[in-house]
């Protein structure tokens, strides 16, 4: 499955950079950082993220030691961040952190601690300054088509509707909102947030989504490597059946057998 | 002299720089980053940028997160 998609050249492009793995997954929620690793190595991801937090000096182990870092793009988040001004001063000190081996930041910006949904204002402030500075920035949003393409028009080269709130599990509660920003926008589209098993990670990817950024579903999973094995082939299903091309339903059964020939 | 590191209260030696800090606290350069006053400091300054009593410094790093 794999090699076919390869051979084809479908990549996901953001700004200057190009992926194979259409899966990004977060560090959070996971038991320690062991099964965060092992989980990150089966998912196939290239791009994984991190908060910025301050250091805690009594802490017996470090995130960074379980993180390979020619192996994967570590994406700072700005997690926490009610305003843009928070948000872009998060972004300003993790510029300064060199395990960000590239300008990709996930700019979220918070607009209620209860459903965690974005503030649509803040955001585009955000953006507008952290593009302005050289940032390639990956914005979390809601399923809105009109705010992706402000999104898109400010210069931001993806954009990252949610699925349904974080942490949620729901799974894809508009689907024809994602659809209508998918034909919205030309940048790509990576759903970000709601996803709560593979079901949904492919029902995702086939109405033709660019990439899915997941981390609760993985994480918070009773064997969180096996699922991200499972999230990693469920992404791959999907894309190839969207390339593919499905067939229209019908209402009624359309034989698959041909009647010529038969004798009884 | 006493500064606030990180939300505590931190006793260093009088003059001390930003480097200087670090390498008291073994802390690995390429993952710290810091803000002085909330101003953050950009690693070039580190080994000229002279911490004063009662700074309010934040030293970060990665951590989980989605």
């Amino acid at each position: 499955m794999e090699s076919n998609i390869k051979e084809n050249g479908d990549v996901l492009k953001i700004g200057k950079y190009i992926f194979k793995s259409r899966l990004l997954i977060g560090t959070g929620k996971y038991p320690d950082f062991q099964t965060m690793k092992d989980a990150a190595d089966v998912s196939g991801a290239e791009i994984i993220t991190v908060a910025v937090r301050r250091i805690d000096f009594n802490a017996k182990e470090n995130l960074l030691s379980y993180i390979d870092l020619d192996k994967y793009i570590l994406l700072p988040n700005t997690a926490g961040c009610y305003t843009a001004e928070d948000a872009v001063n998060t972004l300003r000190l993790a510029r300064e952190l060199e395990v960000f081996r590239t300008d990709l930041v996930k700019l979220e910006v918070i607009g209620d601690p209860k459903t965690l949904y974005p503030d649509n204002e803040e955001l585009l402030k955000a953006a507008k300054i952290l593009v302005k500075e050289g940032f390639t920035v990956m914005p979390y949003m809601m399923d809105d088509p009109v705010l992706a393409k402000k999104l898109e028009d400010i210069g931001c080269p993806v954009v990252m509707p949610l699925a349904s709130p974080i942490g949620s599990g729901l799974g894809i509660r508009n689907p024809y909102n994602i659809k209508i920003i998918k034909e919205t926008v030309s940048v790509p589209v990576i759903v970000d947030a709601g996803v709560g098993t593979a079901s949904d990670a492919c029902k995702t990817m086939e109405l033709g989504v660019d990439g899915i950024l997941i981390n609760t579903a993985i994480a918070g999973a009773v064997n969180p490597v096996n699922m991200a094995a499972a999230m990693k082939n469920a992404v791959e299903a999907g894309r190839l059946a969207y390339l593919s091309g499905r067939i229209p339903m019908k209402l009624y059964a359309q034989a698959s057998t041909q009647m010529e020939g038969i004798v009884f | 002299m006493k500064i606030e590191l990180n939300g505590n209260e931190y006793v260093a030696g009088n003059g001390i720089t930003v480097q200087n800090l670090i390498d008291e606290l073994r802390l690995n350069i390429k993952s710290t980053a810091v803000a002085v006053n909330k101003t953050i400091v950009p690693k070039s300054s580190y080994a000229v940028f002279a911490l004063n009593e009662n700074d309010k410094i934040d030293m970060v790093t990665i951590a989980p997160g989605g």
